[in-house]
């Protein structure tokens, strides 16, 4: 009891502990920020991958692979998979409005199946929101206003749909409803980002007309309807160049654009409807003359044949033996019941993938590629990579480099973070042993009226305890503010003082994530104390020993 | 059979490398209830003499020495022993008062109980608190519970040192020069006060002091010379 007594007042009667718990606050806020910014960036890349591909993905590199339909009611008969949808994956080049070309990947889906796989509704930008972004405090996101309500449903519904339908705007009508073209964000690089409110204002770029002319465009939402081109390149199903080297290019209007957080992905890629991306690269279904084996000549395909009524010579295509080629995906992306964050295991989906893929390519043998094996890795099965048989590959599979390089930094960071914390240690030690020194006559008192050593020495252990909780809460509570307001703390920053510590385009995020893990909290919390008393410890042991008569006597 | 007797008392310090010995075989008896003066010049070796009696310290193991009371050997009993001895027995007096100076007037006196009480303490508190606020009371500092130590007088702080020696009534009062701090009608004023409580409490008072005229208004009053208790004249 006369510890708590003495902890108390002590506590509210001088400054070199209060400082100390400054100090172990700085330490334990310090430590957190770091592991919720680091372990938020690591969460996000992680589920991001669920936003971008769904949980596992089968892929046969760029020329694709046939009856992708069956493999995905295959696979969504299977009670761990939510989803399968098509997808085709290529790489190609954006003219933009303004004489701007650009790499992109381009991608064609089919917007419903690839929802239900990514949420792909939840990416696409424009449309009516019934709430502001944390950051955008004013409400000044466009999205919010209701005028722009009915522009903005049809827009996301168009983007859902990669249809373009009438022009909102204008009313201008395409002939028939095109297939439409869903950019990045940050691709067109026409909408205006705000720092502070992190949405997007439509800019006003200036465009050249037919007739070689300069003009701004209006539109509500830039590009809207705005033509884009893609130029892509495709090849057969045994990997060439169709048509030589020419490039296909395609014209395509804007019809919304998505917002993955990914930054990489927001600025280059561009999402097109399926079946019109399968016709671009010639990858739509189609009756196609066999290919005759290797050294056997091919028969001529017209021959001059003459008419036996008439006598006419005429030419007539020689009769070819022909097959159906079905149309060809380079993806076909899972997404699991359970995610993640609710438990679920993207490698165990990749099994069972790898399962019902195997069957699928037993049953339509050398018409779809193999499946891979499997090997044993540190007692668990995984799925071996194979040049010969689909890739089958979680989010992490295909990062394995970058995630894994940023789990070993965080361990990395958090062990420098956490030794340079250990001053802390030493920062309490000092402060005690200079009290314990200052207060040596009131330890011989307390020995004089029957305080025992242990009670002696927990006196100073409880003050270090408390030191710790005090220092470690306030660091707890300072860490979540700033963790909390971390993304309007570092654009303020830049502001004011130019520094930018975040850059999208290395760390792949346009904000940075951060989210206080309550279990990493009370480590930390732990931690602070716990260092604390570890501080305390020595001066308690010398305060415990000290002889109470030269303690009385101590000037 | 003598409330305190102590045999052939030996302590011996050591300065550096030079043993100092301070108490050279020193025998006393002081029965219950009796108030006894210890004389002597400074350096006499008085304040350890109280220590030993109070089992703040041990005296030297060679050659043997033997302190008991109410026939209770010190020597026998543990660290935590002496220290239970300590809490519940013997409220030592010192000449500095020795105080705590965070704690207020009420919780100087109270953190006696509360070392004695240990864990069980909380069931004490409320009488505790009436005990000491009662000792502060008598001792004229009814009005000043609240205030801190560097607020009071020097003779203030000695009636607060003097009701937190008596919170835990023990048998045997120790007080180490209670008046060397301070002028003399207020020292006078103190040991008219301690003799009010010796009489109250019904306690044993050992009291060390260099002053013959403080000593002699105790019952009996003995001199220690050079570490030795000087024959009576």
């Amino acid at each position: 009891m006369y510890q708590a007594l003495l902890t108390r007042r002590y506590l509210s009667s001088k400054v070199m502990p209060l400082l100390a718990s400054l100090a172990v606050m700085l330490c334990t806020a310090m430590v957190l920020i770091t592991w919720s910014v680091m372990g938020g960036f690591l969460e996000r890349l992680l589920s991001a991958g669920r936003n971008v591909m769904g949980d596992v993905a089968v892929s046969w590199g760029t020329i694709g692979f046939a009856h992708a339909d069956d493999l995905i009611a295959r696979l969504e008969k299977h009670p761990d998979v939510a989803a399968a949808a098509p997808m085709i994956e290529t790489f190609g080049l954006i003219s933009l409005p303004g004489g701007r070309t650009e790499p992109v990947i381009i991608k064609g889906i089919e917007g419903s199946s690839f929802d239900r796989v990514t949420g792909f509704a939840e990416a696409l930008w424009w449309k009516p929101v019934a709430k502001p972004l944390a950051s955008d405090q004013e409400g000044v996101d466009i999205r919010l206003r209701d005028e722009n309500r009915r522009v903005l449903g049809r827009m996301h519904a168009d983007g859902l749909a990669m249809m373009a339908s009438p022009d909102p705007v204008s009313g201008r009508d395409w002939p028939d409803p095109r297939p439409g073209v869903v950019l990045g964000i940050e691709l067109s690089r026409y909408n205006i980002r705000d720092g502070d409110s992190g949405t997007y204002t439509p800019g006003a770029p200036i465009v050249k007309t037919a007739d070689g002319r300069s003009d701004v465009q209006r539109s509500l939402i830039l590009p809207v309807n705005g033509e884009v081109v893609l130029n892509m390149m495709p090849l057969d199903s045994s990997g060439r160049p169709l048509g030589g080297l020419d490039a296909v290019t395609r014209a395509f209007p804007v019809v919304n654009e998505f917002r993955t957080g990914l930054y990489e992905i927001d600025k280059g890629t561009a999402y097109v409807e399926l079946s019109s991306l399968q016709r671009a690269l010639r990858m739509d279904a189609a009756r196609r003359i066999v290919p005759r084996p290797q050294g056997e000549r091919a028969a001529p395909a017209f021959r001059i044949e003459t008419d036996p009524s008439t006598g006419e010579e005429r030419i007539v295509r020689t009769e070819q033996e022909m097959i159906d080629d079905p149309a060809r995906v380079t993806h076909v992306l899972v997404r699991a019941k359970r995610a993640p964050a609710e438990g679920g295991d993207p490698r165990a989906l990749a099994l069972v993938v790898r399962q019902v893929y195997a069957q699928f390519a037993d049953d339509h043998a050398g018409k779809v590629p193999a499946a891979p094996g499997t090997v044993l890795a540190g007692g668990h099965a995984r799925i071996a990579e194979s040049g010969n048989a689909v890739a089958i590959r979680t989010w992490e599979d295909q990062n394995r480099t970058f995630i894994s390089a940023v789990k070993k930094e965080i361990g990395l960071v958090l062990f420098v973070f956490t030794f340079i914390s250990i001053t802390a240690v030493f920062l309490v030690l000092a402060i005690f042993w200079s009290m314990v020194s200052e207060k040596t006559r009131e330890v011989g008192i307390l020995r004089a009226i029957g305080a025992s050593r242990r009670g002696v020495a927990f006196v100073w252990l409880a003050y270090g305890g408390v030191i710790g909780l005090v220092g470690s809460a306030l660091g707890l509570a300072a860490a979540t503010v700033i963790i909390r307001n971390i993304n309007p703390i570092h654009d303020w920053m830049g502001k004011t003082l130019g520094l930018y510590a975040w850059d999208p385009q290395v760390y792949y995020f346009s904000e940075i994530p951060s989210r206080v893990v309550p279990l990493h909290a009370a480590i930390v919390f732990v931690g602070g104390v716990a260092s604390c008393v570890l501080g305390a410890l020595i001066p308690a042991m010398r305060a415990a020993r000290m002889d109470p008569v030269r303690a009385l006597r101590w000037e | 059979m003598p409330f305190i007797e102590a045999v052939n008392l030996h302590k011996t310090y050591r300065l550096g490398r030079v043993d100092v010995p301070v108490l050279r075989g020193v025998d006393l008896s002081i029965e219950k209830g009796e108030c006894l003066a210890v004389l002597g010049a400074s350096g006499s070796g008085k304040s350890t003499l109280l220590h030993l009696l109070g089992g703040l310290d041990r005296p030297d193991r060679e050659p043997t020495a033997r302190i008991l009371h109410e026939g209770r050997a010190l020597d026998g009993l543990s660290a935590r022993g002496l220290d239970d001895f300590r809490a519940g027995h013997v409220g030592f007096i010192f000449q500095f008062y020795h105080l705590f100076p965070e704690l207020t007037v009420l919780d100087n006196v109270v953190i006696a109980a509360m070392v004695r009480a240990g864990a069980s303490y909380a069931s004490v508190r409320a009488q505790a608190r009436a005990r000491a606020a009662a000792l502060l009371d008598t001792a004229g500092l009814g009005h000043r519970l609240r205030h801190r130590p560097s607020e009071l007088s020097g003779g203030e702080r000695q009636r607060v040192a003097i009701a937190r020696a008596l919170i835990n009534r023990p048998e045997v009062l120790l007080a180490d020069e209670p008046t060397g701090n301070l002028d003399r009608a207020t020292g006078r004023r103190i040991l008219e006060f301690l003799e009010g409580v010796r009489a109250r409490e019904r306690t044993t008072v050992v009291m060390v002091t260099h002053d013959p005229s403080i000593a002699e208004r105790a019952d009996r009053v003995v001199t220690l010379e050079d570490g030795r208790l000087a024959r009576p004249a």
